[in-house]
Parts: structure tokens; sequence; C-alpha cells
């Protein structure tokens, strides 16, 4: 089968797809009192303890510290919670898999679906959070127009986090360890991300300033580019960016670069999904 | 009129790998100069039926014969190793009863899911809510979790999901022994309305009365081969025999 027979099938089970992703968010919630709050509770907190580390170890003295990190952390806590859960979807739905037939890609596409809406609510709450900052101060808005972007940048990485969900999951049905891998692999991208720092303390480090091409395979990483991008797009620029005393003036989105991230994330979704349909009816066969 | 088989299968073959050592994982992968423990067993060795419209067939076989490979193949769980599977019309895999609950959802909730595995649309099921809840006589429960149910209601109620989705085609593996014998009553009865009204089933079972009760003809596994086919008395009469005799002379 071509990949467009297989995406005619999944349209097919479509339905099943919109229930699966029901059934998830329905479940996931549906025994704690808190809810879908326990789901911002996490980055939340997450991002003022941050905060405080930011501002009164690192000395890092920018405006609205908290707002550009959480503008950071909430899509890499996004990229982070869909390629743990579609890692293991199709494991925890082997005994549904044996018994009946279906796309098997819905396993892991369920995953990234019910993740991804609870990213947009995430961000929902974000903008509601900038509005609150508004009202209270108003001369420190970062509202700005770029963010009419934002779907656009939503799509970038729904197409690269699908691609690399399916890569997980369908490595993990087989090898078990692709899971501790990724799990590693995560932990260490937090520190690689420009989320604790900005991307201006990047290019001015003293170590890229004499390797000016370190800047550029910095960038080639498409986690990083959109991290960088969802930033810029939701965020004014701060007037400058002040680093222990250091100030950096801010850098605007590299488009050429975030061209070659757009291309990355469809070619990564392209050769995940061939991938997935490759290996995807020897899972329930997996000696 | 279709004429059709509603099933077809041709010269089937479904090989598996058994590997000793459980699962696979990158031990097995950088350890690639070790003599790995995978086996090939070949399950079915290329077997060739059909089944016509309308039709009750039932297989038999001692364990590991390959039935359940074989409903599984009709499933499409399973890509055949060689040779063809061409079925026509709508399937219910009763394969395993409740396979698609999740035990934190209720009743209700889980026949929807069910139902849309199973290929219905949400509305198709609505219109049919009625009648499975009906069927399945868990009205009293069936906004409770699943997970409070017991194995006869769950059967009960994947029972009833499944001959409530209008299937032309039923895969019925040993599943009707769950219910208390009058839901079993109502269950052949419910399976005989399906065959009234030009419904297909294929049945593995080891219980030869409810065979006899339901299947018109026989079809004989053994290791992987069709051994015998034909009318159920027939085949059920010789199946019984070489059982008995295998039991009392040897084990193989």
């Amino acid at each position: 089968m071509t990949m467009l027979d297989e995406l005619r099938e999944l349209w097919k089970f479509r339905e099943m797809l919109f229930t699966m992703v029901q059934r998830e968010l329905k479940i996931r919630y549906k025994n704690s009192v808190l809810g879908f709050f326990w789901s911002l509770l996490n980055p939340l907190i997450t991002v003022l303890v941050m905060t405080v580390v930011f501002k009164y170890v690192q000395q890092n003295a920018t405006k609205n510290l908290n707002a550009y990190i959480l503008a950071a952390y909430l899509p890499y806590m996004f990229f982070q919670l869909c390629l743990l859960d579609a890692s293991q979807s199709v494991l925890n739905g082997l005994n549904l898999a044996k018994k009946i037939y279906f796309p098997r890609e819905i396993l892991p596409l369920t995953m990234v679906i019910s993740n991804f809406i609870h990213f947009l609510l995430a961000l929902v709450v974000f903008f509601i959070y900038l509005l609150g900052v508004y009202l209270l101060f108003p001369d420190k808005i970062p509202f700005q127009w770029t963010t009419i972007y934002l779907p656009f940048l939503l799509v970038i990485n729904l197409a690269l986090v699908t691609g690399l969900g399916l890569i997980v999951s369908a490595l993990n049905t087989f090898y078990e360890d692709v899971k501790y891998i990724v799990t590693v692999l995560l932990y260490l991208l937090f520190f690689i991300l420009p989320i604790m720092y900005f991307i201006e303390s990047v290019k001015n480090a003293p170590i890229v300033t004499d390797h000016p091409w370190a800047y550029d395979v910095y960038l080639l990483n498409p986690v990083a580019m959109l991290t960088v991008a969802y930033r810029k797009i939701l965020l004014a620029d701060p007037p400058t960016i002040l680093v222990q005393q250091a100030h950096y003036k801010p850098i605007p989105l590299d488009m050429p670069m975030m061209v070659v991230t757009t291309l990355m994330s469809f070619a990564i979704l392209i050769y995940g999904y061939a991938l997935f349909n490759r290996l995807k009816w020897k899972f329930v066969e997996r000696p | 009129m279709d004429l059709a088989p509603a099933i077809d299968v041709k010269d089937l073959k479904k090989d598996f790998l058994l590997s000793h050592s459980g699962i696979n994982s990158f031990k097995t992968m950088l350890t690639w100069w070790k003599k790995r423990d995978i086996q090939k067993l070949e399950v079915l060795k290329g077997i060739t039926f059909q089944v016509q419209h309308g039709e009750c067939v039932a297989v038999v076989g001692r364990n590991g014969a390959g039935k359940s490979t074989l409903l599984s193949l009709l499933a499409r769980v399973y890509r055949p190793t060689s040779g063809s599977v061409v079925v026509q019309g709508r399937i219910a895999p009763l394969l395993e009863l409740g396979a698609g609950f999740h035990p934190d959802l209720t009743g209700l909730e889980n026949i929807f899911f069910n139902g849309v595995i199973l290929g219905l649309t949400r509305k198709e099921i609505q219109s049919r809510i009625e009648q499975i809840v009906e069927f399945s006589e868990l009205r009293g429960q069936i906004d409770t979790p699943v997970r409070t149910y017991s194995s006869g209601m769950l059967a009960r109620l994947g029972f009833s999901i499944a001959v409530h989705i209008d299937a032309e085609i039923l895969l019925v593996d040993e599943v009707l022994a769950v219910g208390d014998l009058r839901f079993e009553q109502k269950c052949y009865g419910k399976i005989d309305e399906f065959r009234e009204q030009g419904g297909t089933i294929l049945f593995v079972s080891h219980n030869l009365e409810s065979i006899l009760r339901v299947a018109d003809r026989c079809i004989w596994l053994k290791n992987g081969l069709i051994y015998h086919q034909g009318l159920s008395k027939e085949i059920l009469m010789e199946y019984q025999e070489e059982s008995l005799s295998l039991d009392s002379v040897e084990s193989p």
C-alpha cells in the first residue's frame, strides 16, 4: 500500500481516532479532583522555581523573565509528553491490536493529539496570564502582532512530534530500550534548548563568537529552532537581555533556519510514517 | 445476489517467529554474532476453504492446531505469510469478549468506544444503544465503571455489542460459555436470528454440543492443515473418536 492508501484507510477510521482521544482525555483526569489543572500546575510551579533561580542566583535581570521561560517551557513540555506517551502507546494498545483490525497509527496519534489539546489549553492559560500582567502593569505588555503566526508554528511542531512519535512508538515495540533512551535524550534536550537562557546568550557566548558556525549547528536542531520561534512570536523582545551585568541586543528570528526546520520537520513526519507503516503489522507478532 | 463467497481462503500460510529469550532488545542486536534462539513456527501450512453467505462453519482441532490464528487472520489482525484471505462484508470479531473495554470508563462509554472500533459511527451507535443495553441486561450498572463488572457481565456486554453492529460475518472464538445458562440460551437465540437474516458465522469451539447446535459444516484442523471437512455430525463423530483414542494410547 502506498502512503496515500494508508492515509485513506486512516481517514475511514477517523471516528475511532476521535473517540480514542476523547477517551484518553477522560481517563487521564477522571479519578483526580483537580482534573485538568494538574497538567497546568506542573509547568506553572516549574517556571516559578526556574524564575526565582535565574533571577536571584544566575542574576538574569531581564524584565518579565517568567513569561519568557513559560513561552519556551510549555512547547518543551508538549514535546516531552508526546514522545514519552507515544513511545508506550503501541505496547499499551497491543491487547486491543491483537483482537481487532484498525490502522495501528491510531495508537501513537491518539497520544500526540491528546497532548496537543493539552498544549492548546495551556497556551490559552498563558494568554490569560499575559492579559493579567497587562491589566496590572500596562507598561509591561508583551503582547505583539506576530502571535498571528502561531498556527503555522503549531503545524510545524505537530509535524515534527508526530513524525518522531511514530518512530519511537514503532521502535519501542521491538526494542524496549528505546523508551529509556528517549527519556535520557529528553532530559538532556532540556539543557540544550534555549529555555533557561536566551538564544542571544548562545550567540554571544565566547565559544560561538570564536566559531560562528557553531550557532548554525545549534539552530539545526529543529526543536531548538522551534523553541526560539515560540518565544519570538509570542512575546516582544525585551529591550535588552541582561545576564550577569552583560547586555545583549535581541536578535530577530533567523528565517532561513526556520525554513530548514520546517523542511526537516515534514521530512521526519514522512519518514516516520513510512517506517511505522513498514513495521506496523509485525507489532502483534513480535517474538 | 452476491455470488462471491463470504469468506474465501486460498493456500493460506502463517509463520511466527518464536524467541525463548522473551522480547527483542538492543542486547540481541549488539550480540549479533551469538546464535539467536529464534525459531520459526509454522502454524498454518497452506489451507484452502470457502464459506458461503448464510453458512455457519465450525472449526475444530486440538490446542495449537491453528484455529485461533485462522480467526485472527480473518479478522485482519495478522497478515498472511503467503496465500490470500478475501472477506465480503463487515466482520464482527468476537475473538475475546470485552477486548476493547477500558476499566475506568462506564459501560455506556465503553459501548460507544467498542462500537466505533468495530466500525460504526457514533450516530449508528446512538440508535442502537437501547437494544444493546436491553440485551445485556445491565441497565442498572450501565453507568458504573466496567472494572466493577464481573467477567460474566463483561461477556454479556461484549456479546451484546457485537451482535448489534449489523455485521455480515461473525467470528466467534469460544465465548458463549461465559455467561450463565440462561444468557447462553439467549445468545444462541440471537445467533439463530442472525442466521435467519442471512448472516455468516465462523465458529471455533471445543464444546461439541454447541457446534452441533449451531454449525452446518465443520472444518477439522490438524497440525496447521485441513484434515477433514464436511457435515458437522460426521466430522464430530470422527473427531471425538480420534481424540478419545489418542488420550488412551499416547499423547503426541
